[in-house]
């Protein structure tokens, strides 16, 4: 189980993330969700490891990351929000240098790659630079190198940004697989419909601060809203949509 | 509305002669330090040349022999104008030509081809106008005084329509020596661009802007000087003179300043012809690129195709090692910036090898030789030059926000990561020169004296390389840069310090070389050196304040609270 305990990140003394506890469990899919700003992106940076939180606590099966931080980081698989990769390099010597850096065996490596990139359909394009990759392309990169060692925690930041719609429903199928096989799955996306359609549970954030922490059939039961789209709307969403829209298409029209 | 687009264009395009990318936003990385760097370094030469106007102004010399005289000097400075605008044309070699990112940002906008082609001819002219005038305005200052016909007072010489003259050659020649230098790498480009298939040229384009790279510098270094009548009027000189333009630009100069020599006449001719030819070829390649590669660009993005043939994969030590060699090595292989920075300072060593070797090299075994003393020294400045451009090529980054991957993949300790970062160094610079040294040496002398050298080149390479990379706790090309801390120009003063003391090491080291004791107590010396500069770089890697650092500058050590942010404090103060 991922936990996080009243954890904070201040930037300048701005609480971009704000007393956030919550935690994920093995076999479930959890959905974190929030508006652009929320301190989404900045869980996640937290949760990997990469940024240090101001105050409180992160445990991954009962231990605190930090006391062995390169234990935990050989079983986690992060998919970062940016795709950003070497572009240098082709998609085959990138994910190679990835199963290096992971220390994976050369054979397990090699067949891995292998088998990801035939399932992804980027075997015919492993050679080329990475600079040439469609954004669909990179976003498959970036997701065989988050599975690559077969993590026991998978953070994934707005996986299925650029994927195409056969893409979207085999990445679909295959965190709930995952999830199935006892993983423990975090899942930040903005596409409401897919949070509702893989999570079991949902985390909103708004303002660096939970606003929601529940399953979503509880969630809908106890505001007494048909969808997530409308549950998130009264949580996260201060503004009225269809009045913006109207002026927007007014100012443009001036 | 197209004036107001030309201004946004031509800003935009002339801040993009800088690569951006070298300076991380978040490491500060300045853009105006670097700029003021590269201004100062100009400045510095260009004071050079004025002093040495000075020197000129008190001699008593007759105004005949004095011009004649300050031939050599004034060739010095236009080919020093020449050189520093062939580098700067070089280094802006993908900034002078839309790229893909350009036409997929502009296309979709209504601005017309005219409009971005007048934007960037004005971005690069202004950018060429400010290095030939940051070069050279001191000295222009200085200059046409000196040439100017002596006056009896300074009113006489105010006055005197021949100072303003000589002032107006002066900058019609820098200029036109810079327009030809730079025209003549856009033209080559341009040609290329229109002549071959874009994925070819985008090939061909790496290579010929590294050989645009070496040849300025050779010229530069290897140029002879001839700069005297006798040798400008020699028969046997006119071929090489023709190929020379520094001195084709020395005789326009002459004829504006209406001091010409009959020597130089051809050499004037010349100049007007090759800016005339320059201008026109790219004029019409520069015309013809923005008129007809726009849509090539669209349909053939700026990628090379795969390779399917060659697949470079030697494990080199762990795996941990082979993913940091091997991301180093393909790093410098594929990023154009990177090689050219490197190709700078192997272009400066092959120089200085190449002026070294011009009287020959010693076949026998008279290994005191004055030949084979110089050909030793040359084997020490390339590597020395290959070991520091390397190590300095590691630290300018690339793609700086792909590094992640390497921040979540830490798997192991930091001096599991320093080490790789070592062996990168001892692949890419140290086992090269050693294994073309070796080659060398086997092919030319005896394989016991060969091998005696090659093994005191050997502990001298690992010892440098240990050396230059004590406080570098980096993964090559994955660390933010801040240009104010490249302190290139204390490296340039070790470098000059050094030379004479390794030319003594050298001379001592070639007697040696038929001396067995004595050349033991130098592998003695050189082996404890070597030993114990690894240990110390070891010693520093595994300490506790070793991390792998991926910010040039470390967090503050303060966290600051922001609570004086804008001005206005959160908590406002009790009125009593």
């Amino acid at each position: 189980m991922l936990e996080l305990r009243k954890v904070c990140k201040h930037f300048s003394g701005i609480a971009a993330v704000d007393n956030v506890s919550f935690s994920a469990r093995a076999g479930e899919i959890t959905g974190y969700l929030g508006p652009n700003g929320s301190g989404k992106s900045t869980t996640m940076k937290m949760i990997t490891g990469v940024m240090e939180m101001t105050s409180g606590e992160i445990l991954f099966r009962g231990e605190r990351i930090e006391r062995d931080l390169i234990a935990y980081k050989r079983r986690m698989g992060y998919v970062p929000e940016e795709p950003h990769l070497y572009a240098h390099l082709s998609g085959l010597e990138y994910l190679v240098m990835v199963g290096q850096l992971r220390n994976l065996s050369r054979d397990t490596t090699a067949d891995r790659i292998d088998g990801l990139l035939r399932l992804l359909s980027l075997h015919d394009d492993r050679h080329a630079p990475i600079s040439a990759y469609s954004k669909g392309m990179r976003q498959k990169v970036l997701l065989s190198a988050a599975l690559l060692h077969n993590p026991d925690l998978l953070l994934l930041d707005e996986p299925f940004s650029g994927l195409d719609v056969a893409s979207s429903m085999v990445l679909r199928s295959l965190i709930q697989e995952l999830a199935a096989r006892g993983k423990v799955v975090l899942f930040s996306s903005h596409e409401l419909e897919t949070v509702e359609r893989v999570c079991s549970r949902v985390v909103i954030l708004h303002h660096g601060k939970i606003v929601a922490d529940d399953s979503i059939e509880r969630l809908r039961t106890l505001m007494a809203l048909p969808t997530l789209e409308s549950i998130f709307s009264q949580l996260a969403v201060e503004q009225d949509t269809t009045a913006i829209s109207r002026e927007i298409a007014d100012l443009i029209q001036a | 509305m197209t004036k107001l687009q030309f201004r946004v264009l031509y800003r935009e395009f002339l801040f993009r002669m800088v690569d951006l990318e070298l300076l991380s936003s978040s490491a500060q990385g300045d853009l105006g330090k670097l700029l003021g760097q590269v201004a100062a370094l100009l400045i510095f030469v260009s004071l050079g040349f004025t002093l040495a106007a000075f020197s000129f102004g008190d001699s008593r010399m007759a105004r005949a022999d004095l011009l004649i005289g300050a031939w050599s000097l004034e060739h010095s400075l236009l080919a020093m104008t020449m050189l520093v605008v062939g580098i700067f044309a070089v280094l802006s070699w993908d900034s002078t030509f839309l790229d893909q990112r350009d036409v997929l940002v502009l296309a979709p906008l209504p601005v017309r081809p005219r409009t971005l082609f007048l934007a960037k001819v004005a971005a690069s002219a202004t950018a060429l106008s400010l290095t030939v005038v940051a070069l050279d305005a001191f000295p222009s200052l200085a200059w046409p005084p000196v040439l100017a016909p002596a006056s009896s007072s300074l009113l006489n010489l105010i006055l005197s329509p021949a100072l303003y003259r000589s002032f107006a050659a002066y900058w019609i020649t820098t200029l036109s020596a810079g327009a030809f230098i730079f025209c003549s790498v856009l033209g080559v480009q341009g040609l290329a661009a229109q002549l071959l298939p874009r994925h070819r040229f985008l090939r061909l384009s790496a290579f010929l802007q590294t050989a645009a790279f070496c040849l300025f510098l050779s010229v530069y270094f290897l140029e002879p000087s001839l700069a005297t009548p006798k040798s400008l009027a020699a028969p046997e000189n006119q071929r090489l003179l023709a190929w020379l333009p520094a001195y084709w630009f020395l005789g326009l100069f002459q004829e504006l300043n209406g001091s010409m020599h009959p020597a130089m006449i051809p050499l004037a001719r010349r100049a007007w012809t090759g800016l005339a030819i320059a201008v026109f070829v790219t004029c019409t390649a520069y015309l013809l690129s923005y008129f007809r590669t726009l849509r090539k660009i669209i349909e053939e993005p700026d990628i090379l195709p795969s390779s399917r043939g060659l697949k470079w994969s030697p494990r080199c030590g762990n795996a941990l090692q082979t993913a940091i060699v091997q991301f180093t090595v393909r790093t410098l292989l594929r990023s154009r910036q990177h090689r050219v920075t490197l190709a700078f300072y192997l272009g400066i060593g092959f120089a200085i090898v190449i002026f070294l070797l011009r009287g020959g090299v010693a076949r026998g075994e008279q290994f005191a030789s004055h030949e084979n003393t110089r050909l030793l020294f040359s084997s020490f400045v390339i590597l020395c030059v290959w070991i520091v451009g390397t190590r300095i090529v590691f630290s300018i980054p690339l793609a700086l926000r792909a590094n992640w991957i390497f921040r979540i993949t830490q798997i192991r300790s930091a001096p599991e990561y320093l080490s790789a970062s070592r062996r990168a160094l001892f692949v890419l610079a140290v086992a090269p020169v050693w294994l073309a040294s070796a080659t060398f040496f086997l092919s030319i002398w005896p394989w016991q004296a060969a091998m005696e050298h090659l093994m005191i080149l050997g502990l001298w390479g690992m010892a440098g390389a240990y050396v230059s990379l004590i406080g570098f706790q980096k993964i090559p090309f994955t660390c933010s840069y801040l240009p104010g801390k490249s302190y290139f120009h204390i490296g340039l003063l070790v470098a000059m310090v050094l030379m004479p003391l390794l030319g003594k090491g050298v001379e001592f080291e070639s007697r040696a070389l038929s001396d067995p004791v004595c050349y033991s107590k130098i592998l003695i010396v050189l082996a404890i050196a070597a030993i114990a500069v690894r240990w110390r770089s070891i010693a520093l890697a595994k300490s506790d304040e070793a991390i792998v650092q991926f910010e040039e500058l470390p967090p503050p050590a303060i966290l600051s609270l922001g609570l004086h942010r804008d001005g206005v404090l959160p908590i406002k103060p009790h009125s009593t």
